[in-house]
Order: C-alpha cells, then sequence, then structure tokens
C-alpha cells in the first residue's frame, strides 16, 4: 500500500473513534426509547467547550510537565463527563419524559427544539467565531522519532492519545450493557418497556441511565475533540451530530458494536473524500451515505436490536 | 330466507357461482404456520363464517383476501381475478388497494375509523376509489369534479341512511359512541361499493340487542344489494343465525366444514373449542 | 371565509354547471355573485364574528399603504415602533406561501418533513437560471416574452412564466425523493428529508469550477451555480411597466399577498377534495386507508410534490424579489422554522399555518430586532457597555427552540387549534373538537406492529393448547357456541 493511502486510513481511523463515541449516544438512546436524539451533538459541542474552559481556566499549556499534564486532562476528563451525564439527564426530564406515550414525532420535535437551544447556548458562550485550543499533546510522529523507523508514515502522539480513551470507554460500555445488573435492564427495556416494567425493573430510571451513558460519552469525546482537533464552535454539534448519526445508522441503530464500526467507517469516508475528492463535498457524500443507507438498508451493516451482539 | 338457503358444498358448484377460489392458501411467519393449505369457496349471494379459537389464523387468511398479507403459497380468485397466485417462482398478491377496488369491502376487528374526520368523510374515503377526479380538477374545482363530489355526498349521505347516522354527518368519528362506530366502519366499507363484505367480529362488545339488530342489517345487505358477506365471528348465536355455510379453522387448518347444523356436531370442533375431554364426555 | 364543507348550493346544488370550460367559467361567476348575499347573511347571522374578520383583512390590505406613507415616518421621526417594512412583509408572506405548502405535507398527509428548505433553494436557483445574465458567460443569450433589453446577456423569460418553471422542478424533486423514502418509517423519512435539505445548498454551493466532459458536451471550469457568492442580479417581476423589486416600495407586497392568496385557494380545494380526504386518512391510519382502496403511495408522493411547489413558488418570488440568491440562505435552520409555524398554528389547519407564518417572521424580523434595540438604547443611557452590545436578535433561535419543546409539552394542538373544523363540526362537544390533530395523537398501529400482533395471536395459540383452559377474554364467548 502507499504510504498516502495508509495515512489516510490512520487519519480515518482516529477521527472515527470520536465519531463512534457520540455514534454510541445516539445509538444507546434510539435503542431504548426510539428517538432520534437531535440534541445529542450539541450536547458534545457543549463538552467541548466546558473543556475548553476548563483547560484554559486550569492553565493546560504545551509546557506543562508530562505527569503534570496527564493529570489535569484525567480531572479534566472525568469533570466533563459527570457534568455532561448530568446535563443530558435534565434534557431528558425536561423535553423528554414528558412526551414518553406520546407519538413519536413529538419528542423528535421537541429534540430539535432542545438542539436548537443548546446550540444557542454554546453561541452565548463562546460567541460566533471557531475557538482555537493551543496544541498540547505534541504533534509528532510516533514510528521516526521514538521508533525509529524509516517511514513516510506518520501515527502521532494525538492519535494514539484519541486511542488510550476512546477504546478502553468503547469496551467498557459494551460491557456494561452485556454484563451488569443495570446492563440487562436497559436490553430488557429496549426489547419492551411495558413488560420490563411489570418485571419490576424501574423503566424511568434505566432510561435516565441510558442518557446518563450517553452523555458521559459525548462528555470524553468532547474532551478528545478538544486535544485531538484543536478546536470548538457552536455550530460543531449539527455538523458533527448528524455524522455520528449518520455512523449509528450505518452500523445498524441501536447496535452497540455497529455504532462503533460505522463510526470508523464514516471518519475513513470523510477522510477518503477529503483527500481525494474535495472537502466541500464531504458533507453532502455523508449524506448521500445517510439517505442511501435509510432507503436500501434501514438496518445497518450489523442490523438493529440494543447490544444484543454487544 | 336462511332456511330456505343452502349452498352447495365445495367442488360441486361451477366455478361461475364462486365469488372466492382459494386453494391451498399457506401463510408462515418466520417457522409458524398460520395458515395450512386452506382451501375454501364464497358462493354468490352466501353469508359464511370463518371460526375458529384465537390465532387459529381466521383473521390471517382475512388479510390474505384482502391483499394485506401475501399467502407463502397457494391461489386466491375473486371474482376470476386473481388476488394472490404463483408468478414465477413466487407467489404474488395485489395490493390491498387494487383488491379494494375489484370489490372487497372489510370492517376492522378493533375499529380504524379516520378519528378527527366528520362520518360524512369517513364515507367519502370509502367512495375514494370509484372517484375519478385528478388533484387539478380538485385544484381549479372544474364542472366535472364539482358534479363528482356533490353526488359522491349524496351517495355517501345515502349509505348513512341506511346505518342510521345520517343525523350525524358532520361530527367526528372518534366521538360517536362504540355501536355507532361499528356501524359507521360497515357504510365506510359499503362505500367501497363491495360485492364481498368482510366483517371482522361484528359484533364484539355488543349488547344483545345491538347484536340482533346488527343480524338483521347483514341479512338486508344480502337480500336487498345482493352482498356476499364473509364473516369472522365469536358469537356462536351469531353464527349459526344467520350463516349459509360455516367453515372451522384451528391450528391454520379448515377442521370442518358445512351447515351450521353439520358443524354444530362436529366432533373435531368441539374438541378444538372445549379441549379433548369435553368431546369424550 | 365560510366555514365547512361545501353546501349543497356552494356545490352548485340541483343547477351543477355544465362540463367544459364554459360551464367552469360559469361557476366561477355564479359563486362570485353569491358573496355579496353570503356575506349580509354572515354579518346578520355572526355578526360580531364577521365584523372583526372584515376589519382584520381590511387591515392587512391597507396596512402596507399606511405604513409607507404615515407609519413608518412616524415611527422613525417620533416615536419608534416595531413596524414591519415592505422587506418584512414580503419575507412574512413568502414563508406564508411556505408555510401553506408545508401545511398539505405535514398537516394533511402527516408526513414530517425536515428538508423543506430544498424546494425553496430549488425554486429560487430555477428563477436565477430562468431570468439573470447568468449563462451569458457560458454563452447563452435566450431572450422570450421579457422586457430585458436583449443586449443584456444571459437567459430571460418573464417571472409569470418563471414561478410556474419553479414549482414544477420543485415538484418534480419532490417526487423524486418521494418515490424510494415514502415507505421509510415517520422518524427515518424526517432524516431523509433533513439529509436532502443540506444535499440541495452544498450542491448548489460548490458547482463552481466544473470540468465534465460526455460527447459533444464539454465544460471547461464552467461556473453553474455561481458558488458561495451565489446568482445576482436576477429580473424583478415586472408587469405593465410596474417593477416588482427590493427596491419598488409596497408593489411586491400586494404581489406576494396576490400569491398566498392563491396559495390558500389551492390548498382549501385540496383540502375539501378526494385527495384532502385520501391525505388525512393517511395520517388518521395508513392502513384503514390502504384497505379503503387509498394508493397510498400515489397518495403520499402527490402531497410531498405539491407541497414542494408551494416552497417552489415562494423561492422563485424570493429570488426575483431580492433580485439575488445564495446557497446560505438555506438553511436547516429555516426548514425547522417552517415547521415550527405550523406547530404554533396547529397542525393541519390553513389559517393556523398562515397566522404562524406571519406572526413568526414578524417576530424573527421586526419584533426581536426592535426588542434589541431598546436594550441596546438602555444600555448605552445608563452606559452598561456589555447590554449596549448585546443583541437580542442573535437568540432568535433559543428562543424558537424553547417555543417547540414547550409547545410539545404544553400544547401540541396548536396555539390556533382547528377552530374552524370546530365550528364546523357543530356536533362535537367543543373540548373533544379542539384536540390535537392526529400527527400529534397516540398513533395507530403500523403494519409491523399489526404483524407482531398477528404473530403474538398465533404464538399464544400454541401457548393454549396446553391448558384447555388457557386464554381470557374472548374466549368465553368462544365456548358458549357448539356445545
Amino acid at each position: 500500500m502507499d504510504d498516502a493511502l495508509v495515512q489516510t486510513l490512520i487519519i480515518g481511523l482516529s477521527n472515527g473513534l470520536i465519531y463512534a463515541l457520540v455514534a454510541l449516544g445516539y445509538t444507546l438512546v434510539y435503542g431504548i426509547i426510539e428517538l432520534i436524539n437531535f440534541a445529542h451533538g450539541d450536547v458534545f459541542m457543549l463538552s467541548s467547550m466546558l473543556a475548553l474552559s476548563l483547560f484554559l481556566g486550569i492553565g493546560l499549556t504545551s509546557e506543562t510537565p508530562l505527569f503534570m499534564a496527564i493529570l489535569i486532562i484525567i480531572i479534566v476528563l472525568v469533570v466533563v463527563m459527570a457534568v455532561m451525564a448530568t446535563i443530558n439527564i435534565s434534557i431528558e426530564r425536561v423535553a423528554y419524559r414528558p412526551l414518553r406515550n406520546a407519538p413519536k414525532v413529538a419528542p423528535l420535535i421537541s429534540a430539535i427544539g432542545m438542539s436548537f437551544v443548546l446550540q444557542n447556548l454554546g453561541l452565548l458562550w463562546m460567541g460566533p467565531a471557531v475557538q482555537g485550543f493551543e496544541n498540547v499533546i505534541p504533534n509528532v510522529n510516533v514510528l521516526t522519532t521514538v521508533l525509529g523507523l524509516d517511514t513516510g508514515i506518520s501515527i502521532t502522539y494525538k492519535q494514539l492519545f484519541v486511542a488510550v480513551v476512546t477504546i478502553p470507554l468503547l469496551i467498557g460500555l459494551t460491557w456494561f450493557v452485556a454484563n451488569t445488573r443495570q446492563g440487562k435492564a436497559m436490553r430488557a427495556t429496549a426489547q419492551d418497556p411495558n413488560t420490563a416494567g411489570l418485571m419490576g425493573i424501574n423503566v424511568d430510571r434505566t432510561i435516565a441511565l441510558t442518557f446518563l451513558l450517553g452523555g458521559a460519552l459525548a462528555g470524553a469525546a468532547g474532551v478528545v475533540q478538544i486535544l485531538f482537533n484543536n478546536a470548538t464552535v457552536y455550530t460543531l454539534g449539527f455538523r458533527f451530530g448528524l455524522n455520528a448519526f449518520t455512523s449509528a445508522v450505518l452500523g445498524g441503530i441501536g447496535n452497540l458494536s455497529g455504532a462503533v464500526l460505522g463510526g470508523i467507517v464514516l471518519g475513513l469516508v470523510n477522510a477518503f473524500s477529503d483527500r481525494y475528492l474535495s472537502a466541500q463535498w464531504t458533507n453532502a457524500i455523508v449524506f448521500g451515505v445517510l439517505i442511501a443507507i435509510l432507503v436500501f438498508r434501514p438496518t445497518g451493516l450489523l442490523g438493529q436490536q440494543l447490544a444484543d451482539r454487544a | 330466507m336462511i332456511e330456505s338457503f343452502r349452498a352447495p358444498l365445495t367442488g360441486e358448484v361451477p366455478d361461475d357461482d364462486l365469488l372466492v377460489r382459494a386453494r391451498g392458501v399457506t401463510k408462515r411467519f418466520g417457522g409458524l404456520l398460520a395458515v395450512n393449505k386452506v382451501d375454501f369457496d364464497i358462493p354468490r349471494g352466501s353469508i359464511v363464517s370463518l371460526i375458529g379459537p384465537n390465532g387459529a389464523g381466521k383473521t390471517t387468511f382475512f388479510n390474505m383476501i384482502t391483499g394485506f398479507y401475501t399467502p407463502t403459497d397457494g391461489e386466491i380468485v375473486f371474482d376470476g381475478h386473481p388476488i394472490a397466485g404463483r408468478r414465477g417462482s413466487k407467489v404474488r398478491s395485489l395490493p390491498p388497494h387494487r383488491v379494494t377496488a375489484l370489490g372487497i369491502g372489510r370492517t376492522f376487528q378493533n375499529i380504524r375509523l379516520f378519528g378527527t374526520m366528520s362520518v360524512l368523510d369517513n364515507v367519502l374515503v370509502g367512495l375514494h376509489v370509484h372517484l375519478k377526479s385528478h388533484w387539478w380538477d380538485a385544484i381549479l374545482r372544474t364542472p366535472s369534479q364539482l358534479r363528482e363530489e356533490y353526488e359522491a355526498r349524496e351517495q355517501a349521505r345515502a349509505l348513512l341512511d341506511l346505518v342510521g347516522l345520517r343525523e350525524r354527518e358532520d361530527t367526528w368519528a372518534r366521538n360517536l359512541p362504540y355501536g355507532d362506530q361499528r356501524r359507521l366502519e360497515i357504510a365506510r366499507a359499503l362505500g367501497t361499493s363491495p360485492q364481498l363484505l368482510l366483517l371482522d367480529e361484528p359484533t364484539a362488545g355488543m349488547n344483545n340487542a345491538e347484536t340482533r339488530s346488527l343480524t338483521d342489517f347483514i341479512r338486508r345487505l344480502r337480500s336487498e344489494r345482493g352482498l356476499t358477506v364473509l364473516l369472522i365471528e365469536h358469537d356462536m348465536r351469531v353464527v349459526m343465525g344467520i350463516s349459509d355455510r360455516v367453515t372451522v379453522l384451528d391450528y391454520g387448518e379448515v377442521i370442518a366444514e358445512g351447515t351450521p347444523d353439520d358443524v354444530r356436531r362436529n366432533s373435531r370442533v368441539i374438541e378444538a373449542y372445549l379441549g379433548r375431554g369435553a368431546a369424550d364426555a | 371565509m365560510t366555514a365547512g364543507r361545501p353546501t349543497v348550493q356552494e356545490l352548485g346544488g340541483p343547477r351543477l354547471p355544465p362540463p367544459g370550460f364554459g360551464g367552469w367559467l360559469q361557476h366561477v361567476s355564479e359563486v362570485a355573485s353569491r358573496w355579496p348575499a353570503a356575506y349580509r347573511h354572515a354579518l346578520a347571522t355572526r355578526r360580531r364574528r364577521t365584523i372583526a374578520l372584515t376589519l382584520v383583512v381590511a387591515a392587512l390590505l391597507v396596512y402596507p399603504l399606511v405604513n409607507r406613507f404615515a407609519l413608518a415616518g412616524f415611527s422613525r421621526n417620533v416615536f419608534p415602533l416595531p413596524l414591519p417594512d415592505d422587506t418584512i412583509m414580503v419575507f412574512m408572506l413568502i414563508f406564508a406561501a411556505m408555510a401553506l405548502g408545508l401545511n398539505i405535507v405535514i398537516g394533511f398527509a402527516g408526513l414530517l418533513d425536515l428538508g423543506y428548505v430544498a424546494f425553496y433553494a430549488l425554486g429560487a436557483y430555477t428563477a436565477a437560471f430562468l431570468a439573470s445574465p447568468h449563462w451569458g458567460a457560458l454563452g447563452f443569450d435566450i431572450h422570450i416574452l421579457t422586457t430585458v433589453s436583449s443586449a443584456v446577456p444571459g437567459i430571460h423569460l418573464p417571472f409569470w412564466i418563471v414561478v410556474w418553471i419553479a414549482a414544477v422542478v420543485a415538484a418534480t424533486f419532490g417526487a423524486l425523493l418521494g418515490a424510494p423514502t415514502l415507505r421509510l418509517r415517520g422518524d427515518y423519512l424526517a432524516i431523509v428529508t433533513l439529509g436532502f435539505g443540506e444535499i440541495v445548498p452544498i450542491v448548489f454551493k460548490n458547482l463552481v469550477n466544473v470540468n465534465f466532459e460526455l460527447g459533444p458536451i464539454k465544460l471547461e471550469n464552467a461556473n453553474l451555480t455561481g458558488g458561495p457568492l451565489g446568482i445576482n442580479p436576477i429580473d424583478p417581476p415586472t408587469l405593465f411597466g410596474v417593477r416588482f423589486g427590493a427596491a419598488s416600495g409596497i408593489a411586491p407586497v400586494y404581489l406576494a399577498m396576490v400569491i398566498v392568496l392563491l396559495c390558500i385557494v389551492i390548498a382549501r380545494n385540496l383540502e375539501r377534495s378526494r385527495m384532502g380526504r385520501a391525505w388525512m386518512a393517511i395520517r388518521e391510519d395508513e392502513l384503514a386507508a390502504e384497505m379503503m382502496g387509498v394508493n397510498t403511495v400515489r397518495t403520499k408522493l402527490l402531497a410531498f410534490a405539491l407541497g414542494a411547489s408551494f416552497a417552489g413558488f415562494a423561492g422563485a418570488l424570493q429570488a426575483s424579489y431580492q433580485g439575488a440568491t445564495t446557497s446560505d440562505f438555506f438553511k436547516f435552520a429555516t426548514s425547522i422554522l417552517v415547521v415550527l409555524m405550523i406547530i404554533v398554528g396547529g397542525m393541519g389547519n390553513i389559517w393556523g399555518a398562515l397566522v404562524g407564518a406571519l406572526a413568526l417572521v414578524y417576530v424573527d424580523k421586526a419584533l426581536l430586532p426592535y426588542i434589541s434595540q431598546r436594550v441596546q438604547d438602555v444600555g448605552e443611557s445608563i452606559g452598561w457597555q456589555e447590554l449596549a452590545d448585546f443583541n437580542v436578535a442573535s437568540l432568535n433561535f433559543l428562543i424558537f427552540g424553547v417555543i417547540l419543546v414547550a409547545m410539545m409539552r404544553l400544547r401540541p394542538e396548536g396555539l390556533l387549534p382547528s377552530r374552524q373544523r370546530a365550528a364546523e363540526l357543530h356536533h362535537a362537544p367543543p373540548t373533544e373538537a379542539l384536540g390535537a390533530e392526529a400527527l400529534l395523537e397516540p398513533e395507530a398501529v403500523t403494519l409491523e406492529q399489526e404483524v407482531s400482533a398477528d404473530l403474538e395471536a398465533a404464538a399464544g395459540a400454541e401457548a393454549d393448547r396446553d391448558t384447555p383452559s388457557g386464554g381470557a377474554g374472548t374466549d368465553h364467548r368462544d365456548r358458549q357456541g357448539p356445545s
């Protein structure tokens, strides 16, 4: 394989992992209450803003000593995940729970409204301009500098960082849903909320837990976003959110491993489109993929069903 | 009248006298065999009932006649038109709206009216399939469209007269009392000008008086309008009272067929309904 | 504004018009000649309502004149008022046309379309392509029935033809998008339309330097759509020497009023026809509609296409009026704004859509900027710099988002619920008649649910086998039978 191709693969893969984190939030919620949670992308956007302001407030720079930097990043990661989980639960309380027995379009419209609310809160908070953040994690090629390989391919510390944060979270979540008591309650609720309720599962709490997990993952994705792509803006949620939603649909919405696979595929689609076609067409291609899947294979690559194959 | 009418047994009549002829109809849902190789005939002008325990495949069979389900195997012919049958290697069926246009009207087990449309509009939707005007006629309100609308309304009102709902034509369908909703469903089905009327548990939830008046009404439909009626019904008094023929399904198979009296005495039927012990006793 | 479905008289009664164009003319003139009598009748029977409506209509008709010649000056020189100017009025009306069209799709047929802006863009670009110097650069110079000088390069058709072409183009794309997607479930359809609404502006934005070769067709660095800059100038509508452009004062306001009136008439006529009933039947219960003989796929496609044509109309008007169009104008937020107009007004209600559109554009373009200005004035005067720089109007979509969530929670039937229908359905108890439209009601059983219910019933029967006494409810009736 030629170097450019491999390079595009690596770029696509690392972006795809971030998509996967956000896509899991969509797929978890859809799996449980069949709602396209429009506001999820904007939760991710807000989390990147929160991460940015925390980093700036604490004073993380590229000069910060390695040990300190790692500590700060871990603390910020935990804080942002916790805050976003709380926010996501509150959103469910305010905008979706009262509509649980309404027809499906009512919560969907409510979610769109919530998306606009969050997006404009982001606008109020940081203004219309793109907010940059300095490159804390060095963009240095690990292969050449550390391993001393003679290659044109580059895997940077930043890309490794994305993998180190996202992969354990992805594995942890799938394990949680597959093996824990609460995970089983989630799967039961996804199958049939009424029966699950009759079997003694607290459906409201299980749904809240789903939003908690989705919010926490979006929070982690926001931290990774600000450290990896070094930028955030209030419209990030809409663009990124639709990419992530497409990932979820691509993998088979409601299917956890499908969301991860979909995220990676979509990251690759983005990277290849950027490189070999033109960045300005990338969004159109993503939407084209989304429409094509929904029309021709609405169950996605791995089929529907929450966590059954996770 | 009913007593004098005895439909000939399956296979003994020339095809011309059969409105519906079903042969080897089978429907499989995954591993579950809902209807298995059913042969079923409906002679013109008869009232035929389909009975059987819950889940015996009655409604599934109904849904295959209306084109809602495609049979896994077998063929159904209505008035000389194939509704379902093998074409090449696959069984295909007409889409429901085409079946309706051929002359099959139906009601639903759990009432499915258009709730926030007026009673009159509900019947007019039934007439839809026989109206010809296009959207551009509607936009321009052409004379032909006005004429058609006018006539359709008169026709719909006549149907409402027939079921006794004329006074309530402006009411929203969902605001009608339960019994009236059942009657409106029949009026709507009659709007499609059917030759065959399929009634899915029409007396469910009705009291004795209502049931009796509905039974009379079904008889009148046959005698005055020449309709053929296929009935799914749980109330055996209704079934035994008005049917010319009764077919009993169990496990998706026909276990008995004949006049109400034949079926009443059939030991397999008793067994299917009451369990083995009852039949032996 | 007579309430209700056509009466026998309205339909021509026993004297139905003869067929053909002559009969149509006769019918139209008869309807027109009945108006004075009908109005006197309404005045006699429902006096207050009729007077109020007359005043509202009259006020709408004279407002542009009064504003132009009195109010605008007063507001500028004496006391500031949140008054819509000519441009805002035109946009209120353009969005009214769109809301009326989307109401056919969402309100009548119950199909959630989140990419309606695509058809608006298609209408606008159709007008831009057919009435501007744009194609002159590629060597096309076509002038048909136009007042534009033949010295001006490019394709120039009169607006009065262009709007119809724009409507047809939008409807065609509506049908093309709808054909493969209308079988999808409600929320998937919403997402597909959303994607389409995003793709169309991207395509218009990016087709700038197109290199293409196919047989005799050869394009080299061709600028097909004007790219990010869009296309301008676009010929304004012109009739008997009167121009209806952005600089033409109140003339375009009245043109837009005529177009909206046309849209209302078309929507009303469709609502009360065979097609309108079929749409509502699909909205209420798609499966029952199919069983009653409605070809649901074709009928939904028609709703999609006709709804799109209204946006094509509106787009052509916008482009011709402003004399320019750019892809940035057509955002997802615009699609949602139109959805919000229908929700606020009350789904399925033509007057609700109309009022919702006028009100929201007014709030967005006149009221919020006015409040913003006043807040900034206060900030200036008390010397609070943050307040003086604060732009309330930029929060419009924060406010609209809150309204969306609140409407869903508190009043899904809209602020102007179908009173028209309540009046029409005078037998119904008012509380019931004011209920939400079906789209926002607990859903009817879908096809899949129907199948799975059958499956369960069948599976349940299997289980019942082992226990002769198994099953409940209707089983009792089973047993009273052949005993």
